[in-house]
């Protein structure tokens, strides 16, 4: 049983560790790439957006009937012979599976994999209780050999090499087993055959609760769930009450997705469908002995969260888990405590507590990629930010970095005064250079993967009116919403832009008031915080009468366009439609200069230059925008696509921060991708990603071009 | 044959193979039954992956497990005049031919004979009553399971077949078992690495028959 991290120094310790296990990122290195190849081919045979969409619709339907369909489920089955109970938590569905053992003499258990029995930890239970009781699944047979917890919730022992498994197979096995990955599945199927015959009661987990005729599915590839539902005499199920479905047609709406999503198969080897106790020849009637045991453990509370319902919207396929980069380096173990990835930072806070949350929840470096695959369409990374959010506002998490932020960035005055006197402070540090190259060791422990970025001279907002394009007949009006990266340590990207808009007759115009955008707060949970910059960010571009608010920087713009109206929306410091009437205004620079200035080939002087993209994650997922940065890059230059151009490279903000070593392996991975182009230059369209992939190439001295989408495209715009 | 069924056909006979699925197009009972035997001769003996008193057995296999000297053919859906001629094949041959008590050969049996009720194109899936206990161990105990598909029976993709699964898994008194079943058991659990015939069949062939 491994422990959830309760301190950050704790957490380090184990991350560390993770890295430096040559045999897990081997593994996940291969099954990431894979995965996303072999998804994205699967996915081409249906609707992907408007499976999604219909799952979000009826799961979350069947969690606001979550009652009903539970006692429709039970009329049903019971009808059909079924005996169906309800746990209030996981000692009383442990309790009620223990007793149901008793009841007919088991003394032999078989099991088939439940995510579900692993957030109970049935089996520590059975065991104590005197049962023996065997996994039957591959992963989690060798998982339980090695008493272990999975790793992921599809492939639970994806963690181990075929070198280890050989080893564990050896010793129960009596006989040296080569480390021959078809063979070692053979081994299983001889051990466990006996398991299936001799077992007394066979345990399944369910994918779907069908509430309409009380049936319940298991979607397995390996076959060894059919054996455990049916050799045994009695088959007992463990569901939580989140997999009840109202019909067989929403679950076929599922099936179409899960196995895409989970395996990239188009559906898994069986899917199979008890409906009733049916006939069993190892039963003393000649009829199975059939239990459904349904698991509250919160459920029907969080159920009724306006927000949190949607975490029932997850089908368990792990796909969540499959595309993420921080999973992709530590792995299961150190990024979740049952239930792993994206969804399981978020389940642990609910079914297993805050105090083992409080630490792994911070884990997520916001890129998004998880939100952009869920079967349910759940909005993961917000939900993470939200649970962040509660763990500050109850208390839970004593962060002084937090509250220090909180405290200056929401004063715009005091913040912006500190980033000025930082400019003046840092020259002792930068050698005149636009980076920190001498701070003191004490700041430098984790953090000296890549040179660091020097403030500004001066801020944009200080020389904008040195800058601000002369235009007699506007073609259009826009704003700039500089964000901190750009306004204090960046101004030429913004330079360059209003360089890029004069070409094309945009008038701008640059609103004093403005102040940070509340992402970074938010990542650190601040919600009192977030909510008064977005209020002031809005106040500040109200009067302008504006076409567009244009914003370089993908992080900030997605904060902008997409989060103000979640952060606000039971404030009463600003009506709903001034939020609205804001982001909506709210476009990033791609998107402004290919659709809403509709600029071409034909706007540059083309270079022969070999120019790659890092596709930031804000702007290729939440926003939607890369192909348009793609494309610009193609009318001035000679693009250069990128391996992996959209995976994060690592900056996420604060996440960078409190997690530096595994924002040091993304940056590693990004940079070799990078290297590997044989480009001369990278653009991407985020201050952060260039605060991030600059002091990289800078600190390994790689002589390739860091520059912004602006800077390329001021250069070469046609005057 | 509309022309719908017959790019249903293709699909399902694409999908199948992507599975790992052998396809064969039959055009009579004769030819499945000799398909069953042929595979029966032709493939290696099963392993006996537990002990089974009173059986005869042969050389270790190739996971160590002693091997069947009398092959088993398991039919427990065909009719009783084609289970006959299947039976009268099998005696030729010298196999064991069975259609209940499929539980006694839980050990492992040589080739399972069933019939879906329908086929799903978008995967290449075959839908199949397995309440009867001896029709579903013919899919599951069966190193080789054999499947007789009608072609007239192939539907587009899962919602398509929502009412059929509705109809199906209705047909008490008492409970039913219905499996969707696509390709042989396989797993991917070590290593990511996709190995197939984990616990069910090592291999699954697909009979397309006319009708």
């Amino acid at each position: 049983m491994h422990k959830a991290p309760q301190t950050y120094k704790e957490y380090h310790g184990q991350i560390d560790e993770a890295l430096h296990d040559q045999q897990l990122r081997k593994t996940l290195d291969k099954y990431a790439v894979t995965y996303r190849e072999n998804r994205a081919k699967v996915m081409r045979d249906i609707d992907e957006k408007g499976l999604i969409h219909a799952i979000a619709e009826f799961k979350d339907e069947a969690a606001a009937h979550m009652d009903e369909l539970y006692e429709q489920f039970k009329r049903e089955a019971e009808k059909r012979g079924v005996h169906v109970h309800l746990a209030k938590d996981a000692a009383e569905a442990n309790q009620i599976i223990s007793d149901i053992g008793k009841k007919y003499n088991v003394k032999r258990i078989v099991k088939s994999k439940s995510m579900t029995a692993e957030e109970t930890q049935l089996n520590h239970k059975l065991e104590a209780d005197g049962f023996i009781v065997d996994e039957s699944d591959l992963g989690e047979y060798i998982i339980q050999l090695r008493h272990e917890t999975p790793s992921h919730m599809v492939m639970p022992a994806i963690h181990l090499s075929r070198y280890q498994v050989a080893d564990d197979f050896s010793k129960v096995t009596k006989v040296k087993q080569d480390p021959d990955i078809d063979r070692l599945v053979k081994v299983a199927r001889v051990q466990l055959r006996r398991k299936f015959i001799q077992a007394d009661m066979g345990i399944s987990g369910c994918n779907f609760a069908i509430a309409e005729n009380g049936a319940v599915t298991t979607v397995t590839n390996e076959g060894n769930a059919r054996m455990t539902e049916t050799m045994p005499r009695v088959h007992t199920v463990l569901v939580g009450l989140d997999k009840l479905v109202r019909s067989i047609d929403d679950a076929m709406i599922a099936l179409q997705i899960l196995p895409r999503n989970g395996t990239a198969q188009r559906l898994t080897s069986y899917v199979s469908w008890m409906c009733g106790a049916g006939p069993c020849a190892s039963a003393p009637e000649g009829r199975k002995i059939m239990h459904v045991v349904f698991l509250d453990n919160g459920r029907r509370e969080i159920a009724k969260d306006p927000l949190f319902h949607q975490i029932f919207r997850c089908v368990r396929c792990g796909a969540c888990t499959n595309v993420c980069p921080v999973f992709r380096l530590i792995g299961g173990h150190k990024m979740g405590y049952i239930y792993i990835g994206a969804i399981g930072l978020i389940l642990t806070y609910f079914y297993h507590g805050k105090d083992k949350a409080k630490v792994l929840c911070q884990n997520c470096v916001g890129c998004e990629a998880c939100k952009n695959v869920c079967s349910g369409g759940i909005d993961l990374p917000r939900l993470n930010r939200e649970i962040r959010s509660r763990l500050v506002s109850d208390k839970d998490d004593k962060n002084a970095m937090g509250s220090l932020m909180n405290a200056v960035m929401t004063n715009r005055k005091m913040f912006h005064t500190l980033l000025k006197f930082a400019s003046k402070a840092q020259r002792p540090f930068t050698g005149g250079t636009q980076f920190q190259r001498h701070l003191p060791m004490m700041f430098m422990k984790h953090h000296d993967f890549k040179a660091l970025p020097a403030v500004a001279d001066k801020a944009f907002r200080d020389v904008f009116a040195q800058y601000k394009p002369k235009v007699l007949n506007p073609v259009m009006r826009v704003a700039i919403f500089a964000g901190c990266a750009q306004d204090f340590i960046y101004p030429e990207h913004l330079i360059a832009a209003c360089k890029v808009l004069e070409a094309k007759k945009v008038a701008v115009d640059f609103p004093m008031e403005q102040t940070c955008c509340g992402l970074p707060l938010d990542m650190m949970g601040q919600r009192k915080g977030v909510q008064k910059v977005a209020i002031q960010n809005i106040k500040a571009f109200a009067n302008g009468n504006y076409d567009y608010i244009v914003c370089l920087c993908a992080s900030c713009c997605s904060t902008l366009k997409k989060h103000y109206a979640e952060f606000l929306e039971s404030n009463g410091g600003i009506s709903e439609a001034a939020v609205k009437a804001f982001s909506e205004k709210v476009v990033d620079f791609s998107t402004l200069c290919r659709e809403k200035l509709g600029m071409t080939a034909d706007d540059f002087t083309k270079i022969d230059e070999k120019v790659t993209f890092h596709a930031s994650c804000h702007q290729c997922r939440a926003l939607e925008a890369a192909q348009h940065s793609r494309d610009l890059i193609a009318a001035a230059a000679d693009y250069v696509p990128c391996f992996e151009e959209e995976v994060c490279c690592g900056f996420g903000g604060t996440y960078s921060v409190k997690f530096p070593e595994i924002s040091a392996e993304l940056l590693r991975k990004k940079l070799k991708n990078v290297a590997d182009t044989n480009a001369t230059r990278i653009v991407m369209d985020c201050p952060g990603c260039v605060m991030q992939i600059k002091g990289g190439v800078e600190k390994n001295h790689m002589g390739i071009r860091v520059s912004h989408l602006a800077e390329l495209l001021a250069e070469r715009v046609k005057r | 044959m509309s022309e719908n069924n017959q790019a249903c056909i293709d699909k399902f006979v694409e999908m199948a193979k992507a599975v790992a699925c052998h396809v064969t197009e039959v055009s009579s009972t004769a030819d499945i039954l000799n398909y069953v035997v042929d595979l029966c001769e032709k493939k290696a003996p099963c392993e006996l992956l537990v002990d089974e008193p009173g059986t005869a057995t042969g050389p270790l296999g190739p996971n160590r497990c002693p091997t069947r000297v009398q092959r088993i053919v398991a039919a427990p859906q065909l009719s009783d005049d084609d289970f006959a001629s299947l039976k009268a094949l099998c005696d030729e041959k010298g196999f064991l031919c069975i259609r209940d008590n499929l539980r006694k050969y839980a050990a492992g049996i040589d080739v399972g004979l069933s019939e879906a009720i329908l086929g799903v194109a978008a995967s290449g899936t075959c839908m199949c009553d397995t309440t009867n206990e001896d029709w579903r161990l013919a899919g599951m105990i069966s190193e080789c399971a054999v499947m007789i598909v009608k072609k007239s029976q192939i539907y587009p993709d899962l919602p398509s077949i929502a009412g059929f699964m509705r109809e199906q898994m209705g047909k008490g008194p008492e409970g039913t078992f219905t499996s969707l079943i696509t390709g042989p058991s396989r797993t991917a659990d070590i290593e990511c690495v996709g190995a197939v015939g984990v616990h069910g069949p090592l291999e699954m062939h697909l009979l397309l028959v006319e009708g």
